[in-house]
């Protein structure tokens, strides 16, 4: 029987607090001009990619974003700020592909998007997040042999785990999985039209819900306008999120990498499976 | 590039707009002798919507910017006409609400067309356009340049006001709006207006915490406008409460345009032309979007 994964006593929460960009490429990798209403991508490099990091840097918080290759191309100077800012950036797609890729055309774009990232910050790109959440039983060796030590795509459950895709020894990368039902915010802004001060009440149970005993807060944000929360009132939310979390003890806000790597070197902490 | 400042006095502006789609919003859906019940809610905005906004905006002072179908203008001229003498602004929205991304060719003549029929109607022609749907084409923007608009209100990717650099050196002012301050999404999804004023208290807050433009938009129709005698209400104690938050600034579009241009900004890039070609080796994949209004 495979043990669950634990996390220490001190740590009574690990807080990964992750942006996916989502700049125009969610519009045009859809055959969609970003124009007029379809042009709330602009907004992230614009204003809320800018206004997020301002408000984490108030709190001293880490964080990290999900880039797509293709807007970094666009906003070199944005990702270099987020890096430069002491941010993470990690590899979300190239054009925010939505949509069932062959086995071979996500290599290629893996491997595209990963050049493009490492080109602008100088860095090695160490993990991954689905864009749209869509992933095969093939996708983990891609990132593997690029390097990558994490993927944060998987929503089957409320821990991290180490997550084997083969036979050999280092065929096993670390699983942050993500949330993107309640734990994100296009549900909100997009469905269900909730206003801020609600969604901040809900983020805030399902943190007392989490804090103590699954220990692991993953968010799914987005700095764009529309459905995102890089307007005013939807990061003034957040802001009051990181607070009301901060008030509690034992609460670490991490990048993915570094929780990654502790995750790594805790290999004994964590559980281990296997589903393919 | 230099930032953005608001009127001297002013800690904010707001635009209250109005898009008029009356009858020719019906008209997308059935033919003009099939104009009643459910295809009823335009007319609903011209008979019995109007009159309550006019009152409010007029009760609270307000200039307002109303973008109006030119058939729907043709339609009701008289109201057009005391919009305009109250010192309202009319600006442009196709002659009937037509889909600017798929328009081709008729583009220029449509918003020509459109232009003509409100400078008839209001006795001024227009200087401004809201694109129906939000839906642009590469092209619109250039056409508003050459028909003598100086600015388009259809964009929501900026907290402030800025100029479109377009080819041959032509600018139009941006005027962005945002879909978090638009009656018509949450009333389409059949939410109460408790809601809407839950939702826009906290971004209108927000937005004048930060000294951000703060761009509502309204629609005149009974379906999924604010012209409903409960959703008056709603926008009357919004309005008494933004009013209440300090320095806030009504202007019309026109005015905010024209303080922009004053600005001097360095124009931004042509918003399209950056991923022309990508766009040109793309198929439409619309069908998986996660869809705006």
């Amino acid at each position: 029987m495979t043990k669950q994964t634990t996390l220490p006593q001190d740590m009574r929460c690990v807080v990964l607090i992750g942006i996916d960009f989502d700049g125009p490429s969610h519009e045009v990798g859809r055959g969609i001009a970003p124009l007029g209403k379809h042009s709330w991508g602009n907004y992230s490099a614009r204003c809320g990619v800018p206004r997020h990091m301002e408000m984490l840097a108030r709190h001293g918080v880490d964080a990290t974003f999900f880039v797509p290759g293709y807007d970094a191309e666009r906003h070199p100077q944005t990702i270099e700020a987020i890096d430069r800012n002491g941010f993470e950036v990690a590899a979300h797609g190239y054009l925010h592909e939505a949509w069932e890729l062959d086995a071979e055309e996500e290599a290629t774009l893996l491997r595209k998007t990963d050049r493009i990232l490492t080109e602008v910050t100088g860095k090695p790109v160490l993990g991954w997040r689905s864009p749209s959440g869509r992933k095969s039983d093939r996708t983990m060796a891609v990132l593997k042999r690029l390097g990558y030590i994490y993927d944060s795509s998987d929503k089957d459950y409320d821990r991290p785990y180490r997550l084997r895709f083969g036979d050999g020894a280092d065929d096993v990368i670390i699983e942050l999985p993500n949330n993107t039902y309640s734990l994100d915010d296009f549900p909100f802004y997009k469905f269900s039209y909730t206003p801020p001060s609600e969604v901040l009440a809900q983020w805030k149970s399902e943190f007392d819900a989490i804090y103590g005993v699954d220990r692991f807060f993953v968010m799914s944000l987005h700095p764009r306008a529309g459905w995102g929360s890089g307007t005013p009132a939807r990061t003034r939310i957040l802001s009051d999120l990181i607070t009301y979390m901060k008030s509690h003890d034992g609460v670490h806000f991490m990048q993915s990498r570094a929780f990654a790597k502790w995750c790594q070197a805790h290999a004994d902490n964590l559980e281990e499976v296997r589903f393919a | 590039m230099k930032t953005y400042t608001w009127p001297q006095g002013a800690r904010t502006v707001a635009l209250l707009t109005v898009n008029f789609d009356a009858e020719s919003f019906d008209l997308k859906e059935a033919s003009a002798e099939r104009l009643f019940g459910r295809y009823s809610y335009g007319r609903y905005g011209a008979r019995a919507g109007y009159a309550r906004l006019f009152d409010l905006l007029a009760r609270h002072d307000i200039p307002a910017t109303f973008f109006v179908p030119g058939a729907d203008a043709r339609r009701h001229p008289a109201l057009i006409r005391d919009l305009a003498g109250q010192g309202h602004e009319i600006a442009a929205r196709g002659v009937a609400l037509e889909n600017f991304a798929t328009l081709g060719d008729k583009e220029a003549d449509v918003l020509q067309a459109s232009r003509d029929i409100l400078a008839d109607v209001s006795g001024k022609a227009p200087l401004g356009f809201r694109a129906p749907g939000g839906e642009l084409s590469p092209r619109t923007l250039g056409h508003l340049a050459q028909l003598g608009f100086i600015y388009d209100a259809s964009f929501q990717d900026a907290d402030h006001p800025y100029v479109h650099g377009l080819e041959g050196g032509r600018t139009v002012v941006e005027l962005p709006s945002s879909f978090a301050l638009d009656d018509a999404p949450v009333y389409s999804a059949r939410h109460t207006h408790a809601r809407l004023q839950a939702i826009w208290r906290d971004e209108i807050q927000a937005m004048h915490a930060e000294g951000t433009l703060i761009p509502l938009t309204l629609h005149l129709r009974g379906d999924f406008g604010s012209t409903r005698a409960a959703r008056i209400a709603v926008l009357d104690t919004l309005l008494t409460e933004l009013k209440g938050l300090g320095g806030v600034r009504f202007m019309t579009c026109a005015q905010l345009a024209e303080h922009t241009l004053a600005l001097n900004l360095a124009p931004q890039p042509d918003p399209y032309q950056a991923h022309a070609q990508t766009l040109a080796n793309t198929l439409y994949r619309g069908e998986l979007a996660v869809k705006p209004l």
